[in-house]
């Protein structure tokens, strides 16, 4: 599999994410309470993977959505 | 819901003119953002809404949350007389819109897009610039609540060079 990012970025983006510069956008969304460490890990991942990676994020929703239809169907 | 690159090649074979936005579009830009729909806006020129409601057609599209029996057939006639359409479809719930809040129509959307590799399709899917231009326009809580994400994304992108 192709990777996202050569060893070069994946080292800034680590240093990034471990130490937000002061006042950065990137210790803005930290201070958010956005976890750097998962947008890390997604950017390691290529396009198609973060593709392939979107419906199982959204299964929980569907399978709660079923559950409520039989609920309402009774 | 079926798998997103299925969703995508759908209108990718069908040569429809589209980006993907919203959500969906956050998740392929590497935010860690989960939604249940997929969104999209389309070209409203009369052969890309044809080729838009040919393919979606053997997944038997609704409009989500309309009462049960109301007609509704989602053709070429339908979609040239309205702007924005949210489905309820065999391959999941999937939005079209004919333009973006902060953008504007699909010619303005499409320039704020990055080409995107997916499964061996070319797929535009609107930048990070362009979803925190939205998000700031949309101005919903919602929309608010993500920005900070959206924001801190972009700078790390940028710093980088990722995709």
């Amino acid at each position: 599999m192709k990777k996202s990012m050569t060893p070069k970025q994946r080292k800034l983006a680590h240093e990034l994410i471990t130490n937000p510069p002061p006042g950065s956008k990137l210790a803005a969304a930290k201070e958010w309470g956005v976890d750097l460490t998962l947008l890390y890990a997604n950017l390691l991942r290529t396009p198609t993977e973060r593709a392939r990676s979107f419906a199982s994020m959204t299964r929980p929703f569907d399978n709660l959505r079923s559950r409520e239809k039989k609920t309402a169907q009774g | 819901m079926k798998e997103l690159p299925e969703i995508l090649k759908t209108l990718y074979d069908a040569q429809v003119d589209f980006v993907v936005i919203g959500g969906a579009a956050m998740h392929l830009q590497g935010s860690a953002y989960v939604t249940k729909d997929v969104d999209f806006c389309y070209a409203r020129t009369p052969q890309n809404i044809k080729r838009l409601t040919v393919a979606l057609k053997p997944y038997h599209p609704v409009l989500r949350g309309a009462p049960a029996g109301l007609p509704f057939t989602f053709d070429a006639r339908t979609v040239t007389q309205g702007m924005n359409f949210t489905l309820s479809t065999d391959l999941g719930d999937l939005d079209f819109l004919g333009e973006v809040a902060g953008l504007g129509a699909f010619e303005q959307v499409k320039a704020a897009a990055d080409m995107q590799i997916i499964d061996g399709m070319e797929i535009a899917v609107l930048s990070l610039v362009g979803l925190i231009k939205s998000k700031k326009a949309a101005g919903r809580p919602r929309d608010l609540y993500v920005l900070p994400e959206l924001e801190g994304l972009e700078q790390l992108k940028r710093k980088t060079g990722a995709k």
